[in-house]
């Protein structure tokens, strides 16, 4: 049970911030006056990127600060 | 792809005496590790409409790198979860092979330590299969890296994840793909360096963090994933420098603290973090043309 919260919460977490910063990101290029499309496009890839790194600091702190690896 | 049978080749001899050291349990281990990892990239590569490429080996090495660095006592249920996993989140999600951030066999462990934190325990002896503690845990425990023979680490013949007990049979591999030049070499060439460096100042045999632990089979076939490291000499040695002194400084902290620090081994950490200097080491270190 345990092992399916912390997977699920890694995963929720991917969620959160891509579509976050997937709309923070589209937002801030069209400010720019990077066309809709095009903005929508790179932000989406960034996203992609911000999320595996969230992922990879969340799983870290989690494994070692938590203490979750024992 | 001729890389890519070079490689499986290559990891071919560490494999095949873990089978000898742990027996089919190992064997069944590894290939669940391929096979999720075949499967996760032909499944997501389908369902998003892109061209199935599980032919080009790349999943295959993932998921035996995979298998290869859980232990004996690891459910195999664990190893087909973080295969899926590294496969999708650390290498499809940014656009499938060389567009990946990070190594996708280590994303995949890393998630196995989060996710499955107990199931990597007992670690077991080789051949008997008693519960026993590794090097590095004895070392954790005593400070001391003179309680386990050094022969003994250099053949195998220690408890540890399946791929990472036999350096012999990890250098042999290595010692192939150098042959052929398929391999970015500079990136172990200064992990050992650092290593060595460290361990000296610390007092302790070089030889012994040479041999423990997962910094050969880590240093050697995973932080020289031609697609998540440095394409440049000078970033490949800065690279390599900074995962032999993660490594170190896990390892540093661990025997320090004995009883208080969780850890042993900081080889996942160590190359994933590296992962994240690579796109600015490219840029940083791209040669000039004249």
């Amino acid at each position: 049970m345990n092992s399916l919260i912390r997977a699920t919460s890694v995963i929720v977490l991917m969620v959160i911030v891509g579509f976050g910063w997937s709309r923070i990101g589209a937002a801030r290029l069209r400010r720019r006056g990077v066309e809709e499309a095009a903005a929508a496009k790179q932000a989406g890839q960034e996203a992609r990127k911000y999320s595996l790194i969230a992922a990879f600091l969340y799983m870290v702190a989690m494994v070692s600060v938590a203490g979750l690896f024992m | 792809m001729k890389i890519m049978i070079w490689m499986l080749m290559a990891l071919t001899p560490a494999a095949a005496w873990s089978v000898y050291a742990f027996g089919l349990g190992a064997l069944v281990r590894i290939l669940t590790g391929i096979a999720s990892a075949i499967a996760a990239e032909a499944i997501y590569q389908k369902v998003t409409g892109q061209k199935i490429t599980v032919t080009d080996g790349s999943a295959a090495i993932t998921g035996m790198l995979l298998g290869m660095a859980v232990s004996i006592s690891t459910p195999v249920y664990a190893i087909a979860a973080s295969a899926v996993f590294g496969i999708v989140a650390g290498k499809q999600l940014l656009g499938g092979l060389g567009k990946n951030l990070f190594n996708p066999a280590m994303f995949g462990r890393l998630f196995y330590l989060f996710v499955f934190p107990d199931s990597i325990l007992p670690w077991r002896r080789p051949v008997d299969l008693v519960t026993t503690a590794t090097p590095l845990e004895i070392l954790r425990e005593t400070g001391q890296t003179a309680g386990v023979p050094l022969l003994d680490m250099f053949l195998g013949r220690i408890p540890g994840a399946l791929g990472e007990i036999s350096t012999l049979a990890l250098l042999i591999g290595f010692s192939l793909l150098v042959y052929k030049k398929f391999v970015r070499w500079r990136i172990p060439a200064a992990a050992f360096s650092v290593v060595l460096v460290l361990a000296l100042i610390a007092g302790q045999n070089p030889l012994f963090h040479f041999f423990a632990g997962s910094l050969m089979l880590g240093a050697c076939f995973m932080a020289t994933d031609p697609m998540t490291s440095p394409r440049f000499p000078k970033g490949q040695i800065i690279f390599g420098a900074g995962v032999g002194l993660i490594i170190m400084s896990m390892r540093w902290w661990g025997w320090q603290t004995p009883g208080e620090y969780i850890f042993t081994e900081g080889t996942t950490f160590a190359v994933l973090a590296m992962n994240l200097f690579t796109p600015w080491l490219n840029r940083k270190f791209k040669p000039v043309k004249k």
